[in-house]
């Protein structure tokens, strides 16, 4: 049978535009509405650990669970991690997923675009109260809720038990204090042991864990609409971070990708490192006869301990297909009542990951369950988590800013009291015309 | 109509006929067939380059949120360009960056191209090996030379470290990343720009030199009397391409290798505007930045095209 060249174009283009148009109308090959869901976790890349395997089995079971309840269906795509500009981009020319996971750093600009769906009409009020206020303000807006926390992740500092016999260095040694931490890695270093590995590269991250030691001073970046950066506080934590780069004993690029910590301490290229809880999970994965312990971020003489508390949260799209289902979704998934969804948020946060529950009932769950009984998830839960500070969501301008000055004066040895000024002005400048959510 | 004769209708169906397919001289179906052959790659190049040009410069007007608001502000983003250090901070980097890759660039490509001009034995390998690098990522070669760089176990500062050198930050420290980001992509691009210096320098006839060499002129002057001028042409295009190819490309390079760090020392303009447009949203700022760069690539390109001639030199006088 002959097929002309024109039939051959037609049935191309056709099958060219088939799958563009199917994904534009929203709706799966059978013709049932269908959401997509963007997360980094599901469906498992080729070859991933198994704390990653742990984690995609999570996503699938709970998505399979929905769909096996409910008449519109779920689909899980799997995005690239952090700020990326897939999310971004998708949002920009009108093509956001139903559902997807937000950190608190991007929180105002999504809010401030209108496209977070509100959680608070799907919700009951216990339901509400259960979740942890310091970690939940950060999602809120004008006491409606547009984001549930999946994990809650203090931040501390994690050594390394056989570094520290091999420089002949005692629990006693461990730092409690900002000057303490000096002499701690001045030892390191003379001793010609691992350094202390702290975030280096430039971008939210670096900043969300620098914050901590900015609270502990007392000062902050914005306090009631205005900068607060140019304080006492903001230039010791600014001059703390510069003296470790400049003394060296902090490397100036991590020996690690991503200052992970278990590569780290694990791989003999630190004796310290500042990182987060999921570092515990990745341990019992990647590691699990590693000795290793954490202890709270140092403080500065007669300040406060304080650490930030990170996470990611399930939002939903309220230009989407279904921003209603999508929002039921969320509170299906973590923000119900039901003991189905109490118990998923302590499998996260206690089988697939190590994590604080971000509800007070999961985290009863979870220590009733034995997640919590390991020494450094203990310590965490107990010593660690109360002293948490929910992560900021700062617009980019503002994180940028900060951004700026720690590593000015971390990488050019800029002078921490002008760079807090600059930060402050540039902060103040931003905020005399910011019309938004408020900055927290 | 019918009182018409057969003769009559016969020549008024003619008539029309020539009518409506008029014969074309032969200038005018050279016209066509030019216009047919271009019509592709001009199209391409109206709806991938163009249309997004114009898009660009449209959107510096606006502040765009990335969220389907779009509100005109006339100049403000440029205003807000001119007064934003990190702006200006990183249009003096990128200029530095410049200034120095692409003399070391054109140094280095035709160097290599003299010396894989000889015959010697291998020759053919060495050409292989120094073009290799351009058929690699830029992702690729940026994480590996991250790895050889970084500090405490990185390659090359294991290597020092075994002579008793001890090296310095080499992607940490602000003074030296940027030269880093030079030195790769110059390893990176060589092998390419090596290729086009080989092919002009192919095409100077042996002649020359041979007469040259019976007149008693050494290496030096037949390079500078007889390789350089007729290199002119080359070296224009190389000159032109790479300005352009690295002020608007790399931008994986720096993404993967320092992200625009230590202390933005390495925050070229395709990167700030990467961040501005991605990571903070700032569509309309990116795009004003984006036009800026445009016009300031016409003017070099339009500048080099009258200076040289359109590359053609003196060979325009005759």
């Amino acid at each position: 049978m002959g097929i002309s060249r024109r039939s051959l174009f037609g049935a191309g283009a056709g099958a060219l535009a088939a799958p563009a148009l199917l994904s534009g109308c929203g709706s799966s090959a059978s013709g049932r509405k269908e959401l997509v869901f963007w997360q980094f976790y599901a469906p498992t890349p080729v070859g991933g650990s198994p704390d990653v395997v742990k984690q995609s089995q999570w996503f699938s079971k709970m998505v399979d669970d929905w769909n096996a309840q409910h008449e519109t269906k779920i689909r899980l795509e799997y995005v690239t991690v952090l700020g990326n500009p897939k999310l971004a981009t998708a949002f920009a020319a009108g093509e956001g997923p139903d559902i997807f996971l937000l950190s608190p750093g991007d929180f105002a600009r999504y809010y401030n675009g209108g496209v977070l769906a509100e959680l608070t009409p799907y919700m009951e009020p216990a339901a509400v109260k259960d979740f942890f206020a310091p970690n939940m303000a950060t999602r809120t807006a004008d006491g409606k809720v547009y984001g549930l926390p999946m994990e809650i992740e203090p931040l501390a500092m994690f050594y390394s038990e056989q570094a520290m016999e091999k420089a002949h260095l005692a629990e006693s040694d461990l730092p409690r204090t900002w000057d303490q931490l000096l002499d701690f890695g001045d030892k390191l270093r003379t001793r010609k042991a691992p350094p202390i590995m702290l975030p280096n590269l430039q971008g939210y991250y670096q900043n969300f864990t620098w914050y901590p030691f900015l609270w502990q001073t007392g000062a902050d970046a914005v306090s009631h609409g205005h900068s607060g950066f140019d304080s006492a506080g903001a230039k010791a934590a600014l001059k703390l971070w510069q003296d470790c780069i400049q003394t060296g004993i902090a490397p100036r690029t991590s020996p690690v990708p991503d200052s992970d910590a278990v590569a780290g301490l694990g791989g003999g290229y630190a004796t310290m490192s500042l990182s987060g809880i999921w570092t515990v999970a990745a341990f019992k994965y990647r590691k699990p006869k590693y000795r290793y312990g954490v202890i709270p971020l140092p403080t500065p003489a007669g300040g406060t301990p304080r650490t930030a508390l990170g996470g990611w949260a399930f939002v939903a799209n309220a230009r989407g297909k279904d921003p209603e289902t999508a929002a039921k979704f969320c509170v299906w998934a973590l923000g119900s009542m039901e003991q189905e969804s109490i118990q998923r948020v302590v499998d996260w946060c206690t089988v697939a990951k190590s994590d604080i529950a971000p509800r007070a009932s999961a985290l009863a769950a979870g220590r009733k369950a034995g997640g919590y009984d390991h020494p450094v998830m203990k310590k965490f839960a107990d010593e660690i988590f109360p002293t948490g500070r929910g992560e900021p969501r700062y617009p980019p301008v503002v994180y940028k800013a900060i951004s700026d000055a720690i590593q000015q004066c971390e990488f050019a040895g800029a002078d921490p009291a002008a760079q807090a000024r600059l930060a402050s002005d540039t902060i103040d400048a931003y905020l005399t015309s910011y019309r938004g959510v408020k900055i927290l | 109509m019918t009182g018409l004769a057969v003769g009559e209708r016969r020549s008024a169906r003619g008539a029309s006929r020539t009518r409506t397919t008029p014969r074309l001289s032969r200038r005018g179906r050279e016209r066509l067939a030019a216009g047919l052959f271009l019509a592709p790659d001009v199209l391409g190049l109206a709806l991938f380059v163009g249309l997004p040009m114009v898009v660009c410069i449209v959107l510096g007007f606006f502040q765009v949120d990335g969220f389907g608001g779009y509100t005109f502000i006339g100049l403000d983003n440029y205003r807000r360009m001119f007064a934003d250090p990190l702006f200006l901070g990183s249009l003096k980097t990128t200029l530095l960056y410049l200034v120095v890759l692409i003399p070391g660039l054109f140094v280095v490509s035709l160097a290599l191209a003299l010396l894989i001009r000889q015959k010697f034995p291998l020759v053919g390998l060495f050409r292989g090996a120094f073009f290799a690098p351009n058929v690699i990522s830029l992702v690729v070669i940026g994480l590996i030379w991250k790895f050889m760089l970084t500090d405490q176990t990185g390659f090359v500062v294991r290597v020092l470290g075994f002579f008793g050198i001890s090296s310095p930050s080499w992607l940490g420290s602000p003074h030296l990343a940027l030269w880093m980001v030079v030195a790769v992509t110059i390893w990176f691009a060589m092998g390419y720009y090596m290729l086009i210096f080989l092919a002009g320098l192919q095409d100077i006839p042996r002649e020359y030199y041979e007469v040259a060499t019976i007149d008693g002129a050494g290496v030096w002057q037949q390079f500078r009397h007889i390789t350089w001028p007729l290199l002119k042409p080359t070296s224009f295009f190389i000159l032109l391409t790479s300005t352009v190819s690295m002020l608007t490309g790399g931008i994986d390079l720096i993404y993967v290798m320092t992200s625009g760090g230590p202390a933005n020392s390495t925050s070229l303009i395709i990167y700030y505007i990467y961040e501005q447009a991605f990571v903070y949203g700032e569509y309309g700022y990116a795009s004003a930045i984006g036009a800026f760069i445009v016009a300031i690539l016409l003017v070099w390109s339009v500048g080099l095209f009258a200076l040289t001639r359109g590359g053609r030199f003196n060979d325009a006088r005759d």
